[in-house]
């Protein structure tokens, strides 16, 4: 037979492509897939800073209001602190410097300045400060979005390799691997978030680390290793004993073949799930982390950031901030949780 | 005679997703008081649909045809509202299922679940109902009753549990019991006494039950009529005499004649119009190879045991195997026979040192194979090999074929380059009788003896000496038995092999095999020549196993 | 019973010890130094070197481990580095606000779950179950903060119908007037989840085969779903219940700084604030401990509600 015949034989779908034409079905699950598509690419725009980059300018009044509503005229924006009333003392005479005041009004007058006009209006608002709420809150997704999915992946690989070694291996390895497990479970989650994010505060790493986005990936996930390791280390313990693996060690695949090649493709869609779910986890942690100052730093925007100001904001009336925060997050977020629904639905149409 | 259930241009079809599968596709029969009818057919064929329309305990998705009609007393059961159904349910027809663990509650004992449907539908409670649930356990054969009230399902073997579900399902003394397929899970000794008892009760109470079995000559010790489904349509009913006798059609013909016979050895078994052509369906009987001078294989003394974690310091030792001797020879089969916890497939692992014995020696071509470290074993592996019982488990589904064939060459550099291993896929692909299309396709595509026939298209990829069966037809049906069994013994011929082939089934071995070794509790208890073991067995067990095979008409007659 | 009961305590021996080491390493080595951080900002090279004498941290490492174990043993902490307050004292005093909070928050949402649930399973139609999903994913995907940001500006600030802070002295008042808010909010934002995840468990046993039986025999469906089902769901629920009780103890920490509770989430988060190690390690290592108890108490539970389980 020629080599051509070969490529002329049928080939059926596997299971990623069948996972794909089922999703492409889906029309709940193709419209989340395109909305966390468009989150991603903002993302990316505001990593390489052609978006948002500007987003600590100044470049509106405090409090100004979003475009719709309009500038607030009620005298109740301004910040003008009213001035002293009292007679109008002409100390000219007293004053050494009184003589040269004309003549430097005069010069400055010559030199062009730049002053930037303060908005009234922002699209989506502005905070205290005067900052561009739209900005902030695209510059907080691309923070937010990128620590949630950067702890999700560290946590699955660890998750993933550990599992798969505890689960296929068993005996002592095995053993060893869930005594960390049980270490690290026995001690509550929230706690050991803070026990790392205290010791990574003022500890000597906290130099290296620089603050920024990096601790808070760390402790993440270093934290949210332990779901994913249980269950894959479950999956492994079941797909071991199962006849096509006794087969591949019967015809002599090594443990390596037998644990990558045969058992891993058959959990892949497991552990992709997994991945899915705890992108969400994570960006709502982090938010909530950031909330309470344990998160980004200080020079850094997040949602949670904004959400802590917000809080403040809501009793003097201006909730511009925490409904854009609320609104990219709530969106990101319900599309990327459709998405894994819709996911988890195309790889294994059984499970319902 | 009126029938008690009349059932009238049944059709039921499944909604999945977009489309509607069809399994029931015009099926009429009437089940007769106070006698047994039998429903049988092999997987697909739409006996278990037919007999759950009677009682509507079908799944959501099922759709029973307009024109379909199930007549009980007058009453059209189909279009009964679901109140008075549920009042006869239990009461006047009840439903003995296949799996009894899974079908008993696991959080209630087992006096609670029988006193339930008492209390249901005859208002018995507390007292009474217990005394009662005590008469039914006692009826149905449970020793130590009185404690067996207060035990839970899986404190119960198999066969207990059982008899525990038909307590139940005769609790109100139902005109109609269904037994669906009641025995298949069970050892082939357990299977006997259910049967037993079944027969007895049917007697007793003249009521009417309906047997589903895939099973015919089980069926025809138990039943009075015989309606034959083949995919969701009744292809032969009647009596059972003229069934076994004289059957008109030609599956039932089949059906009758691809189990292999207990009292003749035919060259091949006729098969139901498969792929493979059967060589010579005619009279000649198979000839076994001659025994050579030298054994292929040695073994001696072999053991296996398995810890078991007991009390606190404690460790006790299940024994699986308990020190066997046997010996193979070339171009010979070795059949093992022995039910659940016999060790055969202990035997099975330690020949291909799936697992290690824990004393003994297997020889090889000169080499004690349990002294070899894991590279040693793997030149030897290819010489070694072995089909496993589940098809649908020993595939790995994410491979498509060509990968799975394409796998054990790599490994053992069979073949100068991938093209060439293909070549030889294809070629080993074609013998085992599938076309070359399914080199690109998943396992999920094909048929479980489709699966079968891919596993040992895998195994003959390495040009083994030695291929172990182990219990590799058992899962199929009985059609696609004779299938695999013959293709079997054509490549036993053509090749020179020599087989393991350990299954429960006395039958299957006997025909297979030229050696036998009958197993029970670990130990071999007798071994010989098929024709001898049948005709003059020794061992009380062998002879237990021999009475326990269902023998159709005849054994009844 | 008692062999299994001690069997597991003998397990549980090495996961404490390597909590200890844990917590005692990753202070240690990654921590910054006490000496410092008590001697505040401004302090000398002297102050901080006789600090360090003081707290036994020139000694060699293994002498400063025993140290460690010794204390957790004895439940003697010492005292907060910033507040100088006992740290056994600081655990009894706001151990009460947190459990008036978190148990009755623990219970509704268990019960209301399972009647939730129940009633969800008993529907099953698909048009139900993906409409509660939807729903509830949007409403998961707000988060928690705004719910109580919210909440507690709508139904404290705006409406007055709650206190918007505050904690009392009295049992009593706590659980009347103050509590109420953040219960509610509580539960509230998990009752959506937790109502999917009793309903998955409900669905799992509906599908199994003891209830085709029950159902043969004539069982209401009713009957089916309120003493066969629920039964069997029992030991997932229980397992569910266990995993969240180590959470009661911890109290939420957002819920105490949103509403000023004087609870023990508020004061390790405020320990973290200010690197009060001293609180936070001897929290961590006590709640790791509790929670093995839990887990071991739950086991036994165990045996109780599922009969299969052989405690061996």
């Amino acid at each position: 037979m020629t080599r051509t015949n070969l490529q002329a034989l049928p080939r059926s779908a596997g299971v990623w492509e069948q996972a794909w034409s089922r999703l492409r079905q889906d029309r709940v699950g193709m419209a989340s897939l395109a909305v966390t598509l468009c989150f991603i690419v903002l993302v990316l725009l505001a990593q390489l800073g052609l978006v948002a980059s500007g987003w600590q300018m100044e470049v509106g009044t405090p409090f100004a209001p979003p475009h719709f509503i309009g500038k607030i005229t009620d005298g109740s924006q301004s910040a003008v602190v009213a001035g002293i009333d009292g007679p109008n003392v002409d100390i000219s005479d007293v004053d050494p410097l009184a003589p040269r005041y004309a003549e430097w009004s005069e010069r400055a007058a010559r030199f062009k300045t730049i002053v930037s006009a303060k908005s009234d209006t922002l699209p989506f608002g502005g905070d205290q400060l005067g900052r561009d709420v739209l900005s902030k809150v695209v510059k907080g997704a691309q923070v937010s979005i990128t620590v949630g999915l950067a702890a999700a992946l560290m946590a699955t690989l660890i998750g993933t390799v550990l599992g798969a070694v505890a689960g296929y291996f068993g005996g002592r390895v095995g053993d060893l691997l869930e005594w960390i497990y049980n270490v690290f479970t026995a001690i509550p989650y929230i706690l050991l978030v803070f026990a790392l994010a205290a010791v990574l505060k003022s500890g000597p790493l906290a130099k290296t680390l620089g603050g920024g986005v990096w601790s808070l990936v760390i402790i993440l996930g270093l934290v949210g290793w332990t779901g994913i390791y249980r269950l894959v280390r479950a999956e492994y313990m079941k797909h071991r004993s199962r006849e096509y693996v006794r087969a591949a060690e019967a015809i002599g695949a090594t443990h390596a073949a037998r644990m990558f090649s045969h058992i891993l493709p058959n959990v892949s869609h497991v552990v992709l799930v997994q991945l899915s779910l705890h992108v969400v986890g994570f960006i709502k942690a982090e938010v909530i982390l950031s909330f309470l100052g344990l998160g980004v730093p200080i020079d850094m925007v997040s949602w949670g950031t904004m959400l802590s100001e917000a809080q403040n904001e809501l009793v003097l009336g201006k909730w511009w901030q925490i409904v854009a925060a609320t609104a990219f997050m709530a969106t990101f977020v319900t599309a990327f949780s459709l998405l894994t629904d819709a996911l988890r639905d195309a790889l294994d149409p059984k499970l319902r | 005679m009126h029938p008690l259930i009349s059932v009238q241009d049944l059709r039921v079809s499944f909604r999945m997703g977009q489309r509607s599968v069809e399994a029931v596709r015009g099926v009429s029969f009437d089940i007769p008081t106070n006698s047994t009818l039998a429903l049988v057919g092999e997987s697909g064929s739409g006996k278990t649909v037919s007999a759950m329309s009677i009682v509507r305990l079908l799944p959501d998705n099922a759709l029973t045809g307009a024109a379909s009609k199930i007549l009980y007393n007058g009453q059209d059961l189909l279009r009964a509202a679901p109140e008075s159904l549920r009042a006869l349910r239990g009461k006047d027809i009840s439903v003995v299922f296949q799996d009894p663990m899974s079908s008993l509650n696991p959080v209630f004992t087992v006096g609670e679940q029988i006193a339930e449907v008492l209390a249901i539908h005859l208002g018995l409670r507390a007292h009474p109902a217990w005394e009662r649930a005590l008469e039914l356990l006692d009826e149905v054969g449970i020793d130590k009753p009185r404690e067996r009230l207060r035990a839970y399902a899986h404190e119960l073997s198999g066969g207990q549990q059982q008899r525990v579900m038909i307590a139940m399902a005769i609790a109100c003394e139902p005109k109609l019991l269904i037994a669906d397929e009641p025995t298949t899970a069970l050892d082939v000794t357990v299977q006997r006494q259910i049967m037993e008892l079944l027969a007895r009760l049917q007697q007793r109470s003249k009521m009417g039950m309906l047997f589903i079995s895939h099973d015919l000559a089980l069926v025809g010790e138990i039943a009075s009529q015989v309606v034959v489904l083949r995919e969701g349509t009744v292809r032969e009913a009647g009596p059972v005499a003229g069934i076994f006798h004289a059957p008109q059609d030609a599956y039932t013909r089949a059906l009758l004649a691809c189990r292999p016979p207990l009292d003749a050895r035919p060259r091949r078994l006729p098969v139901i119009g498969d792929t493979i052509p059967p060589k010579e369906t005619a009279a000649p009987r198979r000839v076994s190879a001659a025994i050579g001078a030298v054994p292929l294989v040695e073994a001696r003394g072999l053991r296996k045991d398995y810890p078991l974690r007991a009390g606190l310091f404690r460790r006790s030792m299940l024994q699986a195997v308990k020190g066997i001797d046997f010996e193979m020879h070339k171009g010979r089969t070795l059949g093992v026979v022995g039910e659940s916890g016999s060790g055969k497939t202990t035997l099975a692992m330690l020949l291909t040192r799936l697992t290690d014995p824990s004393a003994g020696s297997i020889r090889f071509d000169g080499r004690d194979l349990t002294l070899l470290d894991a590279a040693q074993m793997r030149a030897y592996r290819s010489r070694i090999q072995i089909i496993f019982q589940n098809p649908y488990a020993s595939l790995n589904p994410r491979f498509t074929v060509g990968q799975i064939l394409n796998e054990p060459m790599a490994i053992h550099r069979i073949g100068s380059d991938a093209d060439d291993r293909a070549r030889r896929s294809i070629a080993l692909l074609d013998k085992v009788g599938l076309g070359s299309d399914a080199f690109g396709k998943y396992p999920h595509e094909f048929s479980g003896g489709q699966r079968q026939r891919i596993a040992i298209a895998r195994c003959l990829t390495m040009r083994p000496e030695i291929i172990v069966c182990d219990e590799s037809v058992s899962a199929l049906d009985v059609s696609v038995q004779a299938t695999v069994l013959n293709l079997l013994l054509d490549l036993q011929e053509e090749f020179g092999l020599s087989y393991l082939f350990i299954s429960h089934d006395l039958a299957v071995v006997k025909y297979m095999a030229d050696d036998i070794l009958v197993m029970h509790q670990g130990e071999v208890v007798e071994r010989g020549n098929p024709g001898a073991i049948y005709a003059n067995p020794q061992h009380a067990y062998t002879r237990q196993l021999l009475d326990a095979i269902p023998r159709g008409l005849s054994a009844s007659a | 019973m008692l062999p299994y009961i001690l069997r597991r305590v003998w397990q549980m021996i090495p996961t404490l010890l390597g909590v200890i080491l844990l917590i005692f390493f990753l202070f240690k080595y990654f921590g910054g130094d006490p000496a410092e951080v008590m001697a505040g900002l401004k302090a000398s090279p002297e102050r901080i070197a006789s600090l360090r004498a003081q707290l036994g941290l020139d000694r060699p490492v293994w002498e400063q481990l025993w140290l460690f174990v010794q204390q957790i043993f004895s439940f003697n902490w010492g005292k907060s580095w910033t507040t100088n307050e006992p740290i056994a004292q600081i655990f009894a005093t706001r151990l009460p606000a947190t459990l008036t909070i978190m148990v009755p928050i623990l219970l509704l949402e268990v019960l209301l779950a399972i009647v939730a649930g129940l009633a969800v399973a008993y529907v099953r139609g698909s048009l139900s179950d993906r409409a509660i999903m939807v729903i509830s994913t949007v409403a998961l995907s707000v988060s928690f903060l705004v719910y109580i940001i919210v909440g507690q500006y709508l139904f404290g600030f705006v409406l007055g119908w709650f206190p918007v802070q505050g904690w009392s002295a009295s049992f009593w008042k706590n659980l009347i007037t103050y509590a109420p808010l953040p219960v509610a909010l509580a539960v509230l934002v998990s009752l959506a989840p937790q109502t999917r995840l009793y309903r998955s468990f409900f669905l799992d046993e509906i599908g199994q085969d003891y209830v085709r039986t029950a159902r043969a025999k004539g069982v209401t469906e009713n009957a089916i779903l309120l003493k066969h089902v629920l039964r069997n769901a029992m030991i997932p629920i229980l397992t569910n219940v266990a995993t969240g009780l180590p959470g009661v103890f911890i109290g939420s920490f957002l819920i105490e700084v949103f509403f000023s509770i004087p609870g023990l989430g508020r004061e390790i988060l405020a320990a973290v604030n200010r690197s009060d190690y001293p609180v936070i390690q001897a929290a961590t290592v006590y709640l790791a401990a509790l929670t093995m108890l839990i887990n071991l108490i739950t086991d036994v539970l165990y045996k109780l509600v599922d009969p299969r389980v052989r405690l061996t």
